[in-house]
C-alpha cells in the first residue's frame, strides 16, 4: 500500500542543512498496524510528513496504492489526503470556533459531499468514538481526550483507507491514551490501515510492527513478536 | 459552501468582524450620499450655459458725471464695440447668466392679475443680442432696432418681447407661445414675437424662476450702471479684452469702466464652491475607502496569522489552496454584506437629515447599491493579499508543534 524507496529529505536554511530523512525505504501493507518509534529529531515527523502528502521529498520514490505520489502537484496532493488518508495529530487540531459536528465535517466539505452523506457520515463517525451526544459542544467545551475522539472522528469520517496519527496520546493521561490505542486498534480491525508515530514503547508494542527511525534512517523493521520478550529493547 | 460554520466563526470572534463591518458600514453611508453629492454638482458645473462663453467678454460701465448722458453712451459703445475687428456682435444687457445676480418678474397669461404669476428671469437687450449671446432663434424673428428703447419712460412691459424655449413651456404649455401676450401686474402686456435656443439665466439651480425661464426685453434700463456682451471670433478673445477696455476707457462719457472680463470668470466663480466640494468628497471618499481596505487587510492578516494552525490543518485534511482563498474571500464576503445592509440604512438615514437640512433631493437608490457594489469589490480585492498568503501556508504546519 505505502511504499518509499530511498527517500531523501533535507531542510535548508541559509546558515545549516539538516538531513531529516536519508536513504530511507519502508514498506506498509494494506490493513497493517505500524508504530513508528525514534527519539526526537529522529526524522518520524517527517517520515510522517511525507507519507501523508504534507511535505514532497527531495529524493527517492513514494508510492501509494501503486501511484507514485512523490512528484505530484499541490492540488492532486490535496485530493489524495482528502480521499485515502486521514491525519490524527498530537495536538488534535480541532478548530477552536466550530462545534463538534463542524469540525468533522471539515473534510467532508472539501470532499464535496453532499448534505445528507455528510450529516450520515458525521453522525455515523461520532457514534462509533462515543461522542454523538456532544455534536454541538465546541472543543474548549471537552476534556482532551474526548478532542482527540473527535479528530479521530474526523480522520474517519471519509472513510480513508490510510490513518497517519502523530504521538496521538502525547497530550493524554495513561487512562484517555489507552482508550485512544483500543480506539485505533478497533478502526484498524475494521480495515483501515494505521501509522502511528509516537515515543511511547508501550503503545508501539500494540502495532503489528515496529519501524525503528534513527538519524533520518530505518534501523528495525521487526514485528515485535520476532523480537522475544525484550521489544522495548529495540526502540529504546 | 461554508457559510454557516464561517458565520459561527465570525460570531464567536465579534470584536474585530464587527468593528470592520462598522468600517464598511459607516464607509457605505458616506460615499453613497458623497458620490450623490459629487455627481450632483458636477452636473450643475457641467451643465452647457446655452451661449457662447469661450467667446463672450462682458463689460460693465457706470455714469458718474453730473452730465452723463445714458443713452448716448449706450449708442457710442456699442457703435465703438462694433468697429473694433474681431468683434462679432455686440448688445448691452442688464446681467451677466450664471453670475448670482439678475432681474425677475411675475408675468401673467391673461391679463387677470391674479391668475398664476409665472415667474420669469429678464434680460434686457438690444435688437443684436441673439447673435452676442450666440443664440438660436427657434421661431419668431429678433427684435428690430427700432423696438429698441434706450431709456424707457417707465418700468411697464415693452410691446415685444422673446423668450426662451423653457419659458416658452413654462407659460403656455403645449399651446404655441408666438403671438400670445404676457402680463405684468398692473395689466400691461408685450407680445411674443420670437422664441430663442434655451441659455442659463442669471442664477443657476433656481426653482423659480427656474434657470432657463428666460425673458428679453429690448430696453436699455434706467440706471446709469450698465454692462456689455461682446461675442468675438473664436481665439481672440483674450487678445481683444485689454483693447476693448482701452477703447472703452479712452472713450470719455463721465463714466468709468469698471470691469472687462470674459465670460469663464464668472462661471469659475459660481462654481467654485462646487469644484471645491467635488475635490473634498473626492479626498474624503478616497481616503475612507483606503482606510476600509487597510483594515480588512489588517483583520485579515491578523486572521491568517492567527490561524496558521487551523489553516495548516485545513490543507492537511484536504484543502486546497483555492479553497483557503475562497474560505476568507468569503468570509470577507460575509463581513462585507452585513456592514453594506447596515450602511445602507445608514445612508438613507443621513439622505434624510440632508434633505432635512439643507434640502438636498433624496438619496437615488442607484448610488447605494453602485456603493454597495463598489465597497464588496473593494473588500474581494483588499482581502486577495491575505487570502493568497493563508493559501501558501505549508499543510506540514499542522504537524508542527512550534
Amino acid at each position: 500500500m505505502l511504499d518509499m524507496q530511498h527517500i531523501i529529505k533535507v531542510y535548508r536554511t541559509d546558515l545549516v542543512e539538516t538531513h531529516a530523512l536519508r536513504d530511507f525505504s519502508v514498506t506498509v501493507a494494506e490493513g497493517e498496524f505500524v508504530a513508528v518509534t525514534g527519539p526526537s529529531g529522529s526524522g518520524k515527523t517527517t517520515f510522517l510528513n511525507i507519507a501523508g502528502l504534507l511535505e514532497t521529498p527531495d529524493g527517492g520514490r513514494y508510492q501509494l496504492d501503486g501511484d507514485d505520489v512523490g512528484t505530484l502537484g499541490d492540488d492532486a496532493r490535496a485530493g489524495i489526503r482528502n480521499q485515502r488518508i486521514g491525519f490524527i495529530f498530537q495536538g488534535f487540531n480541532l478548530i477552536p470556533d466550530l462545534d463538534v459536528f463542524d469540525n468533522v465535517d471539515v473534510p467532508l466539505r472539501y470532499r464535496g459531499f453532499v448534505t445528507r452523506d455528510r450529516r450520515a457520515r458525521i453522525e455515523r463517525s461520532l457514534e462509533l468514538v462515543g461522542l454523538a451526544a456532544r455534536m454541538r459542544h465546541l472543543p474548549s467545551q471537552l476534556s482532551g481526550g474526548q478532542q482527540q475522539r473527535v479528530a479521530i472522528a474526523r480522520a474517519i469520517a471519509g472513510d480513508p483507507r490510510f490513518l497517519l496519527a502523530d504521538e496521538p496520546t502525547g497530550n493524554l493521561d495513561s487512562l484517555m491514551a489507552r482508550q485512544i490505542m483500543d480506539l485505533l486498534a478497533e478502526i484498524n480491525r475494521q480495515g483501515t490501515t494505521i501509522v502511528l508515530v509516537t515515543h511511547d514503547p508501550e503503545l508501539a508494542r500494540r502495532a503489528h510492527r515496529n519501524i525503528h527511525v534513527m538519524d533520518g534512517q530505518v534501523t528495525d523493521l521487526k514485528p515485535y513478536a520476532a523480537r522475544g520478550a525484550a521489544p522495548d529493547a529495540a526502540v529504546a | 459552501m461554508e457559510i454557516r460554520p464561517i458565520l459561527s466563526a465570525l460570531l464567536r470572534n465579534r470584536t474585530g468582524a464587527l468593528l470592520v463591518g462598522l468600517q464598511v458600514a459607516i464607509t457605505l453611508a458616506v460615499i453613497a450620499n458623497a458620490f450623490f453629492i459629487i455627481a450632483s454638482r458636477l452636473e450643475k458645473i457641467r451643465r452647457p450655459t446655452g451661449i457662447d462663453t469661450p467667446n463672450l467678454i462682458f463689460a460693465e460701465s457706470e455714469g458718474y458725471a453730473p452730465d452723463y448722458e445714458h443713452a448716448a453712451t449706450l449708442s457710442s459703445d456699442l457703435a465703438l464695440l462694433k468697429g473694433i475687428a474681431g468683434v462679432v456682435a455686440v448688445t448691452s444687457t442688464n446681467s451677466v447668466p450664471l453670475s448670482g445676480g439678475g432681474s425677475a418678474n411675475n408675468y401673467h397669461a391673461t391679463p387677470d392679475p391674479k391668475a398664476a404669476p409665472i415667474a420669469g428671469n429678464y434680460f434686457e437687450v438690444n435688437a443684436d443680442f441673439i447673435d452676442a449671446y450666440g443664440l438660436t432663434l427657434v421661431a419668431g424673428r429678433a427684435f428690430r432696432a427700432e423696438e429698441f428703447t434706450p431709456v424707457p419712460a417707465n418700468n411697464d412691459l415693452p410691446p415685444v418681447l422673446i423668450l426662451t424655449e423653457t419659458m416658452a413651456k413654462t407659460a403656455f404649455g403645449a399651446e404655441p407661445a408666438l403671438g400670445k401676450r404676457l402680463y405684468d401686474e398692473n395689466g400691461k402686456s408685450g407680445e411674443v414675437i420670437g422664441i430663442v435656443s434655451d441659455m442659463q439665466g442669471s442664477w443657476l439651480g433656481n426653482t423659480r424662476p427656474g434657470p432657463q425661464d428666460l425673458v428679453f426685453h429690448p430696453n436699455g434700463g434706467f440706471g446709469k450702471t450698465w454692462r456689455y456682451v461682446i461675442r468675438v471670433r473664436p481665439g481672440e478673445r483674450d487678445r481683444l479684452l485689454p483693447q476693448i477696455e482701452k477703447a472703452l476707457n479712452g472713450s470719455g462719457h463721465g463714466r468709468a469702466i469698471i470691469w472687462v472680463r470674459p465670460h469663464e470668470y464668472w462661471l469659475t466663480r459660481t462654481f467654485r464652491a462646487d469644484r471645491r466640494m467635488v475635490v473634498f468628497l473626492s479626498t474624503l471618499v478616497i481616503l475612507m475607502t483606503a482606510v476600509t481596505a487597510l483594515g480588512i487587510i489588517g483583520l485579515a492578516t491578523f486572521q491568517v496569522n492567527a490561524r496558521r494552525k487551523q489553516i495548516g490543518t485545513r490543507r492537511a485534511l484536504g484543502a486546497r489552496r483555492a479553497d483557503i482563498v475562497r474560505y476568507f474571500q468569503l468570509e470577507n464576503g460575509l463581513l462585507g454584506a452585513g456592514g453594506v445592509v447596515i450602511g445602507a440604512l445608514l445612508a438613507y438615514a443621513a439622505s434624510g437629515w440632508l434633505t432635512n437640512a439643507f434640502q438636498m433631493p433624496p438619496l437615488p437608490p442607484l448610488y447605494v447599491l453602485a456603493s454597495a457594489l463598489a465597497l464588496l469589490a473593494l473588500g474581494q480585492l483588499a482581502v486577495l493579499w491575505p487570502a493568497r498568503r493563508a493559501g501558501a501556508i505549508d499543510p506540514a504546519v499542522a504537524t508542527r508543534t512550534v
